[in-house]
């Protein structure tokens, strides 16, 4: 996918004027926080499955290694063939080769962000091959051109109206009114190519050591429809994912569904071993599972390791207040929101992505709703540290922050510059006592007054009222 | 070195493990994975299994009916077929296909699913009392897309089939089984999606309609 | 008791009346207040934008003003979330250091919570006319778990009504820096929380840290409000009759 999170503060000032994306995230964004909240309220001993989720998935981490050679064993084992990729290139030539050799014409895919990150669909329609998106939400986006804005609902942004328009336009049918239609709608439309597509695409919520099992987490069927009815499936999916055993995974979902989507379960919980076995009537004949690196093996052993437990809910964002403002967009790559302020520079290369953990306050609503504890404003508070070890941030804020550190060192020119500071700005305040414009401080006072000081410190006046 | 050896001695350096050990062989690993713990999980407060799955099956959007053995079956399926106008035929896993369908009316082939299914008719594993879910296994005898292709999926379930929560679902098939079959799916009410204005509909790809129908007696001491 | 009074750095330039406010409600429950003259600022501006060695710096010098009362208390929920939440990861190399800090850390409350669960006051004789709406601060509110000392403090004042916003825990878009690294991102978090406070029709928003209480004033005062007051919770808890300096 193409990177745009350098340009993070311009794709901001365009969303934040954005009418439409304005009223799709007031109407809509709010939605899966009160399902998750609701939802919750069933879990009458959260934070110790919380607990254990974080455990199951740092022990996982920890012998990441032993742990993917003994899903890879079982895997094989039972039939699916297991290609690794170390960039994201690497994952569109595997995909490519197997395609090819198979002279697969057509791809039906169900939701796969590893996909994204490596602009999959692109890659393989350059070598002539079909690839149509099924979710409904990626279905969406593609005829519309567009990349997804959330990793669970990725058309977030979009309304019926647009909808409605991109569905007339590309099946040139009439317009649609409500949403049942337009479900209906894509179902007409998507599955003639579910049963003509040679090649399913999936991603995969997790994978098993213990049975060399691709697990996924699903609401619509499209998930089952490309794992059960092309003659190939291929999982594309992290090598972080893995769990070491199914009970591993019983504890998790219980956890993942309720913070996603709000549901005490999806509606398909699919556990896929291997190809068809002898005698099956349905299934694939061929299983592949790609293992993306892609930077993952960076974090391990740092102090970013912990963001490796991610299980892709999507809770972090539906109550992030910054995403709820601008949208997914605004982040530049596949992944938004806290995680996304998170992993995009630890993958991209934080140069890259430079201004993604300054787009937090630190608030602290994502780490409460995470539902394996990272912690993820001190991971953005690392990565700030280390934008600004790496002389990376703006040389005024820089020198801002030396000099504060300097003077609030020295407590005698600490007080004669905030005695003289209040002073001047009392002043400029006025009758009103509001500050319009402070140079330098354009950043808040192009959308705020800034209030005046009272006009002495506080010190003075307790020194002065003490003697 | 291959890409998988380079990703695997990336991890184990990140890692600060030695490069030369073998995965699978770590003795930890192993250990954990025979050991299996079950994790900590809401507390359970019904007792009756029935009562509970049939509860959430309706809150997802399952109907739910009840007869008292698995000859009453194809009676219970016709007339909810009748009641809601869908056609009186379909399809049906094997190991159902002795159930006296035509006499009910309605005319069921054993067979894998076809895209021009309407009906599809399967059994279940079991079920999952915590969540209301069915899990089927996919087989020779249970092709997966019968519950997945067809507008309406019927299950039929022996009521004493039902187990709390996913761990004993899956402690029961690895007692039964020997292996995992290719696909084992858990499914949860009618197919829905919510990617349009986070609108709830039911109906996505899969189907829109799911009725299980419970026959049989718990044993009670 | 001895307790040494942290006014931050932001009360004593822009509000020093928060900090007589905190005084009187301390003396007033009975403490010995003191407030050490060469107290400057928690460090958190510095250490929150990367700068590790701002937070190190600042945690020294507290160290040295406040080590030797009972408790130390501050009018603001995120610099006692700074001192009590960060300090302790920031010397893991110095033990002893490490040690002296954690000690100091669990001596020191944000003023609200303090007042509730270690002076446990239960009256407060002061008064305030009017309707009152609470801005839950996000570092109060989720490092320290300040969420009902406020409020029960407030219905100990006679006079003050308060009406609930919607969403009073969604961050107001201050952030420290953020305010004015994305002060476009701020500034619309900020227009939101003044619609939800601004639709309880309160005479006052109230808050527990002058950051958030500049930056919802700041961005109501820009929208046109010159009515409503935007005040902080111990300017409310102290009563008006409030020394002014």
């Amino acid at each position: 996918m193409q990177l745009t999170s350098f340009y993070f503060k311009s794709n901001v000032r365009r969303k934040l004027i954005d009418p439409l994306l304005q009223r799709n995230m007031k109407r809509f964004g709010g939605r899966f926080v009160e399902a998750r909240a609701a939802v919750m309220t069933e879990v009458d001993n959260l934070e110790t499955i919380r607990v254990a989720a974080a455990a199951i998935r740092d022990r996982s981490l920890a012998n990441l290694d032993s742990y993917l050679v003994a899903f890879e064993e079982q895997a094989l084992a039972r039939g699916s063939q297991v290609h690794w990729a170390e960039t994201a290139q690497d994952v569109n030539r595997i995909l490519i080769e197997i395609a090819q050799s198979n002279g697969v014409k057509k791809i039906v895919k169900s939701k796969s962000m590893v996909s994204e990150e490596s602009g999959l669909n692109d890659a393989v329609e350059a070598v002539g091959i079909q690839a149509i998106e099924t979710d409904l939400g990626e279905y969406i986006l593609q005829l519309a051109h567009e990349p997804p804005s959330h990793i669970i609902a990725p058309a977030i942004h979009k309304s019926l109206e647009e909808v409605a328009a991109l569905f007339s336009e590309n099946h040139h049918t009439p317009r649609q009114t409500d949403i049942p239609a337009l479900c209906r709608e894509a179902r007409e439309q998507l599955r003639p190519h579910f049963l003509s597509a040679e090649m399913g695409i999936s991603g995969g919520n997790f994978l098993i050591a213990e049975t060399g099992s691709v697990v996924i987490v699903t609401n619509e069927g499209n998930g089952r429809m490309v794992t059960t009815l092309p003659r190939i499936h291929v999982t594309i999916t992290g090598i972080e994912k893995v769990l070491p055993t199914l009970n591993d995974f019983s504890t998790i979902v219980r956890l993942l569904t309720r913070s996603a989507t709000g549901q005490s379960i999806t509606n398909y919980v699919s556990m896929l071993t291997g190809p068809r076995q002898e005698g099956d009537l349905d299934g694939p004949g061929q299983s592949h599972i790609i293992l993306v690196d892609s930077g993952r093996s960076r974090l391990l052993g740092t102090e970013m390791q912990e963001a490796l437990r991610c299980i892709r809910c999507g809770a972090c964002m539906n109550h992030c207040p910054v995403y709820q403002n601008i949208g997914g967009h605004a982040y530049g790559w596949v992944y938004p929101g806290p995680i996304g302020a998170v992993l995009t520079p630890s993958y991209v290369g934080l140069k890259n992505a430079l201004d993604l953990p300054q787009a937090s306050t630190l608030c602290g609503a994502c780490q409460v709703v995470c539902p394996v504890k990272i912690p993820l404003p001190e991971l953005m508070r690392v990565l700030r540290e280390k934008s600004f070890e790496q002389g990376l941030r703006p040389w005024h804020e820089r020198l801002f922050i030396r000099l504060w550190r300097g003077v609030a060192n020295r407590p005698r020119l600490y007080a004669l510059m905030t005695q003289v500071g209040v002073r001047v700005l009392s002043l400029l305040g006025g009758k009103k006592k509001l500050l319009h414009h402070l140079p330098g401080l354009d950043g808040w006072t192009d959308g705020r007054d800034m209030p005046a000081p009272q006009g002495k410190t506080f010190r003075e006046l307790y020194r002065k009222r003490r003697s | 070195m291959s890409a998988r050896d380079n990703i695997l001695a990336r991890v184990r350096r990140g890692l600060g493990l030695p490069g030369d050990i073998a995965g699978f062989e770590r003795p930890a690993v192993q250990e954990y994975i025979r050991k299996n713990p079950r994790g900590p999980r809401p507390t359970y407060h019904w007792s009756d299994h029935v009562a509970r799955f049939q509860e959430r099956s309706e809150k997802l959007g399952t109907s739910v009916d009840r007869v008292a053995s698995l000859p009453e079956v194809p009676e219970a399926v016709a007339r909810y077929l009748k009641e809601k106008a869908l056609p009186q035929k379909g399809v049906v896993w094997h190991g159902l296909h002795a159930l006296e369908w035509e006499r009910a009316g309605l005319m069921l082939a054993a067979r894998g699913a076809h895209a021009d299914d309407l009906v599809g008719v399967t059994g279940a594993f079991c079920a999952i009392a915590e969540t209301g879910t069915l899990m089927l296994l996919s087989g020779a005898d249970s092709p997966a897309a019968v519950s997945l292709l067809p507008e309406t999926h019927i299950a039929i379930l022996d009521v004493q089939r039902i187990v709390s929560g996913m761990e004993e679902a899956l402690a029961l098939m690895k007692s039964e089984r020997e292996a995992l079959p290719r696909a084992v799916n858990f499914v949860s009410g009618p197919s829905r999606t919510a990617d349009i204005e986070q609108t709830i509909v039911i109906g996505a790809h899969g189907p829109y309609r799911v009725h299980v129908v419970l026959y049989g007696s718990v044993y009670v001491q | 008791m001895r307790v040494g009074l942290f006014v931050t750095c932001l009360v004593d330039m822009m509000r020093p009346r928060i900090g007589f406010a905190a005084l009187k409600l301390l003396e007033n429950a009975g403490c010995e207040v003191v407030v050490p003259p060469n107290q400057t600022c928690c460090g958190q501006p510095g250490f929150n934008s990367g700068d590790r060695e701002s937070g190190r710096v600042m945690a020294r010098r507290f160290l040295a003003d406040f080590e030797s009362f009972d408790y130390v208390v501050a009018p603001s929920g995120s610099c006692t979330g700074m001192i009590r939440c960060h300090y302790g990861e920031l010397f893991p190399d110095d033990t002893v250091l490490q040690h002296r800090l954690d000690a100091l850390s669990q001596r020191t409350f944000e003023l609200t919570d303090f007042l509730v669960t270690v002076l446990k006051v239960e009256r407060l004789d002061s008064f305030f006319q009017g309707t009152i709406t609470y801005h839950d601060s996000c570092s109060g509110l989720r490092e320290l778990n300040v969420k009902h000392q406020p409020r029960q403090l407030m219905g100990q004042v006679v006079g003050a009504q308060l009406r609930e916003m919607n969403k009073p825990e969604l961050c107001c878009g201050f952030g420290g820096t953020f305010s004015i690294k994305l002060g476009e991102i701020a500034t619309r978090m900020a227009d939101n929380k003044c619609q939800d406070a601004l639709a309880t029709k309160a005479d006052a928003i109230v808050g527990g840290d002058l950051g958030c209480l500049l930056n919802i004033e700041g961005r109501l005062r820009r929208l046109g409000d010159d009515t409503t007051q935007v005040l902080h919770v111990a300017e409310v808890l102290a009563g008006p009759e409030l020394g002014q300096g």
